[in-house]
């Protein structure tokens, strides 16, 4: 084997343009299906934070609803005194949620906008900055990053849900690619939204002790009209709906990511090959049997793909580093699956890759030796 | 008796079929012993490299055998073939043929991985040999930075790394000047004799008749009367001693490609007033010397030993 590594090694490095391009043309391919991945994972963490923040062990929503991205969901305002009731319950939380758009100035965003009741032990900011992490009426807090771009601060009125309220409060973590969170007390919420005494979820922490899918089985069972999960369960459909939304974008983005990875590597392998057609001859005329060949030919399409893979991975890394210091909301998020389907990707594209250059290899005529013709 | 190492028996390569077949080689028998240098001639296209090529087992006679010790190797499959031209045979070519990659002691040293050697015990045997041949200074250099008799050298001790018994050589003093060319034969001819292998070697270098025990005139794909090449002192032109035109000075045969470059020869020479030849120039004097001691042997296939 050593042999076989020896020569392959030397093949590429023989050539350094051509092993550069080669691995600078994988490393982009795997970096595009990589960062792509990462970008979406980061925006699905994002899309969860306020889910994972909000304190709640159990959420509670109108019947059939399963996440907070772009669905409704209502319940009535005595669902809050049900559930609390409910064996296993420690405290409740009622919150008022919509997606509207927040607006100061020329600056308009998407926000979450969650109202809250004022003693709310769940579902508030969870890293307030500047000013009160508690709103009164015609208050809110909002994303410090969606301040900075309005540039509005502490005092200054945001328009939000069809009114208008001042900035009292402003958080951090609050603001992803899609959209930021912004707080307003219950009332207010109400009042903008005709008045209803209706809420949109019942924010739930068991008791010390008490299992979380336990008590949401059992609140499912007693309270009617509701569906009941933990927190996990909810971030991870709301994750699910992310990833389901952008899976058409993704996998077209790894098809071409394959593709340009298959074309660069099985080119780069194929003229490489083709450059030495005449030394894999000698090799056969001395007794180099076919299969040492063609272990040559994959070795060297394994350590362009290893080290393009290796420059993606490395690259992707500093994207995920640099990316969030850029203000641009965005999170890299490199998961295992990520890693394995790409790892995978590599090895497939080394294999394919070998296949025509390794067919090359076998139809090369020892006989060459014997003709002349430019060697060393 | 000597041991027979290469036994081609009436042996004929066609490529080819029906009317555009091409037969290069015809019934082409010869045995080579061990320690014997065998030196095969013949004009481009005469089947020189195809007879080379089936008995270094890299094409398979149509018909006929070729034993190797005993084996008739024709009748192998390619997988035992490798490893017969592995280990049995020493290759060195015209144009050396060296990995461009890899240096000269990975040259020598990946063909004794390939028949099984750890790297380290390769490695070591490579340079024994390579120091042996002199290039113990070059052990590192890529084969670019070689001059053609160290590449040749090179190319020697690959062949020789394996312990092969048979040694095939394709004009192997082609590509190198006069002095370097002496050196590679004196060293093909060292590596028969003293080692005891079997050398075979394909060339139109008429300087390697020097080393040679058996010398073969192949034309047309068959063993024929051998013809010994004489030049023209006049323009030049290579001529076959037995077909050409003549002249005797002084205990000197000339040959001519033609009466009126003969004519042209006695007449310069009568024009110089001595009819001695002594006013010949240097070279013609020097070239139809060396040309004289290889006179022709009545009609049999091969020169004996010098």
């Amino acid at each position: 084997m050593s042999g076989s590594l020896l020569l392959a090694r030397r093949n590429l490095a023989g050539n350094r343009v051509r092993f550069l391009v080669s691995v600078g043309g994988v490393a982009l391919a795997l970096s595009l299906t990589l960062a792509l991945d990462a970008i979406y994972a980061g925006v699905a963490n994002q899309m969860t934070t306020y889910v994972d923040r909000s304190g709640a062990d159990v959420w509670v929503a109108q019947a059939g609803v399963r996440n907070l991205h772009m669905v409704a969901s209502s319940l009535p305002d005595s669902v809050t005194d049900e559930v609390r009731v409910v064996s296993g319950v420690a405290a409740v939380t009622p919150i008022l949620e919509a997606t509207d758009t927040i607006a100061a100035g020329d600056e308009r965003a998407v926000a979450y906008v969650i109202g809250l009741p004022a003693d709310a032990a769940m579902g508030g900011p969870w890293n307030v900055v500047e000013g009160s992490d508690r709103v009164g009426p015609g208050e809110t807090i909002v994303d410090r990053g969606f301040a900075r771009k309005a540039r509005v601060t502490l005092g200054d009125r945001v328009t939000l849900l069809g009114g208008e309220a001042t900035i009292v409060g402003l958080s951090e973590g609050t603001a992803s690619l899609l959209n930021s969170v912004a707080f307003v007390s219950l009332d207010d919420f109400r009042m903008m939204r005709g008045g209803a005494r209706a809420i949109s979820f019942v924010l739930v922490k068991v008791v010390p002790g008490a299992v979380g899918e336990a008590v949401a089985g059992e609140i499912g069972r007693t309270v009617p009209g509701v569906t009941a999960q933990t927190s996990a369960e909810f971030a991870s459909q709301e994750r699910r709906l992310v990833m389901d939304m952008s899976a058409d974008v993704i996998s077209i983005m790894n098809a071409i990511g394959f593709v340009v990875g298959l074309a660069v590597v099985a080119l780069t392998v194929y003229v490489a090959t083709l450059a030495r057609r005449r030394e894999f001859g000698v090799l056969k005329a001395l007794g180099a049997r076919n299969v040492v060949l063609y272990r040559v030919v994959l070795v060297q399409a394994v350590l362009s793909i290893a080290a393009g893979l290796l420059v993606a991975l490395a690259f992707t890394g500093l994207l995920a580093l640099v990316v969030p210091r850029l203000g641009l909301n965005l999170e890299l998020s490199i998961g295992a699956a990520s890693l394995a389907k790409v790892g995978l990707f590599a090895a497939v594209i080394a294999g394919l890759a070998a296949i025509l250059p390794i067919r090359q290899v076998a139809g090369v005529d020892p006989a060459v030796v014997f003709k002349t013709g430019a060697a060393a | 008796m000597t041991a027979l190492t290469l036994d081609v028996r009436d042996v004929t390569k066609r490529f080819g079929a029906g009317e555009t077949a091409v037969q290069a080689v015809r019934g082409v028998s010869l045995a080579v012993a061990s320690g014997e240098v065998v030196l095969i001639m013949g004009p481009s296209g005469s089947g020189k490299t195809t007879l080379l090529s089936m008995m270094g087992a890299l094409l398979k006679p149509t018909d006929g055998s070729i034993h190797l010790d005993g084996t008739a190797i024709s009748e192998l499959s390619e997988s035992r073939l490798s490893d017969i031209r592995l280990r049995q045979f020493g290759f060195i070519f015209q144009d050396f043929n060296l990995l461009s990659a890899l240096s000269v002691l990975e040259n020598v040293a990946i063909v004794a991985e390939l028949a099984g050697h750890k790297g380290r015990a390769a490695r070591a045997n490579a340079t024994t040999l390579l120091t042996e041949l002199g290039l113990g200074d070059r052990l590192d250099f890529l084969p670019e930075k070689l001059s053609g008799g160290e590449k040749q050298r090179v190319a020697i001790a690959r062949a020789l790394i394996n312990d092969p018994t048979l040694i095939l050589a394709d004009e192997p003093t082609a590509n190198l000047d006069s002095k370097i060319g002496h050196e590679i034969m004196r060293l093909l001819r060292a590596i028969a004799k003293d080692q005891g292998r079997s050398v075979v070697i394909v060339s139109h270098d008429q300087r390697i008749r020097d080393i040679a025990d058996r010398v073969l005139w192949l034309e047309d794909g068959a063993f024929k009367d051998f013809v010994t090449m004489a030049t023209d002192p006049v323009c030049g032109m290579s001529v076959e001693r037995e077909r050409a035109v003549s002249a005797d000075r002084d205990g000197e045969t000339f040959f001519f490609c033609s009466r009126g470059c003969r004519e042209e020869f006695l007449g310069r020479l009568r024009s110089d007033g001595r009819g001695d030849g002594r006013g010949l120039p240097a070279l013609i004097r020097a070239t139809t010397a060396a040309l004289s001691r290889h006179s022709s042997r009545g009609s049999s296939h091969h020169e004996g030993a010098k």
